[in-house]
């Protein structure tokens, strides 16, 4: 079932028709909010209120459109709400945004999120989407609602971070 | 005089590499690149980070929210539903009962299951199901 029959039935108000879009992208979302908090607990609690969120807006969703991309703004929106107010954040070591089977060894995998933790939210944000979900600028431009120029312009100060983050330079 | 700063010729320049469409031409690009050894240390770099990074995949979570948040929604359609049916149902009881109290007048035997029909509609229109165990409640000592 397509996600726009799916949110039909939601405004419908049909309960269970919601749970097939909270099974569907619950893991996509948390692997999400984990890039942007870098705490575990906080981001299944960003995840769990983004989807109530969605639950309760539903209504004023436009169903033509694709869900997750509306959805990754609410749960932007409530990850931001969270590092405004945040717990501790977690040591790198707790934390792998990437998968252990990615074939790089594992020092250097470690190295790469250890520099990705290091960055500003934003730039470890639109790096994971580009790369992990391999996002377009025009599809970066919708999820994080800003302009295709500022997405090019941001993506390369972000890897220009990360490249020095990585060989040593900002320390 | 060529105008074009490193910053927009290697923004541009890594559009092109990430497939897109730059903000400088093609020939802009390679003009500039031709004359100027950092951009191209720094395009250099950027493939280093570049190939390090495609070579990731994300970490899958193993989890299932839908308990939680259908515990939460759950509230959320409850506190939707209202006093409305149960006043609806407190007025037709009334008249119900208003109507049994007329005098020399006998319904019947179905009329006074009436009031059980009403009580059956306002379940099944709130959804709910009267029998059901709350597990969640607790005995307090």
């Amino acid at each position: 079932m397509d996600d726009s029959t799916v949110v039909k039935k939601c405004q419908n108000g049909e309960k269970d028709a919601f749970r097939t879009l909270v099974e569907r992208y619950q893991r996509q979302a948390a692997g999400h909010a984990i890039a942007i908090l870098f705490n575990r607990e906080d981001a299944l609690d960003a995840v769990q209120d983004a989807f109530i969120d969605a639950f309760k807006a539903i209504n004023s969703f436009d169903k033509s459109r694709p869900f997750y991309p509306w959805f990754y703004v609410l749960l932007r929106n409530r990850c931001y709400k969270i590092t405004a107010k945040k717990r501790e954040t977690e040591s790198v070591e707790d934390i792998e945004i990437f998968a252990p089977q990615s074939g790089l060894p594992s020092e250097e995998r470690f190295a790469l999120e250890k520099a990705l933790h290091s960055l500003p939210k934003e730039d470890r944000e639109i790096i994971t989407l580009k790369y992990l979900d391999g996002l377009s600028y025009d599809e970066l431009a919708e999820n994080l609602q800003i302009r295709k120029g500022t997405v090019m312009s941001r993506l390369f100060y972000a890897r220009r971070q990360l490249h020095a983050k990585l060989t040593g330079k900002l320390h | 005089m060529n105008k074009i700063n490193c910053e927009d010729v290697l923004m541009a320049k890594m559009a092109e590499l990430d497939a897109e469409k730059p903000e400088l031409s093609g020939e802009q690009i390679n003009l500039h690149l031709k004359h100027c050894e950092n951009c191209h240390t720094e395009i250099e770099q950027f493939l280093n980070a570049d190939t390090l990074l495609k070579r990731q995949a994300r970490n899958q979570q193993d989890l299932d929210l839908w308990l939680a948040v259908e515990k939460h929604i759950g509230s959320h359609l409850k506190s939707e539903i209202g006093w409305r049916p149960f006043a609806l149902l407190g007025a037709l009881l009334v008249a119900f009962k208003l109507l049994e109290m007329l005098p020399d007048r006998d319904f019947g035997l179905a009329f006074k299951l009436v009031p059980l029909v009403f009580v059956i509609a306002l379940f099944v229109l709130i959804r709910e199901n009267p029998f059901r165990i709350n597990a969640e409640l607790v005995l307090e000592r």
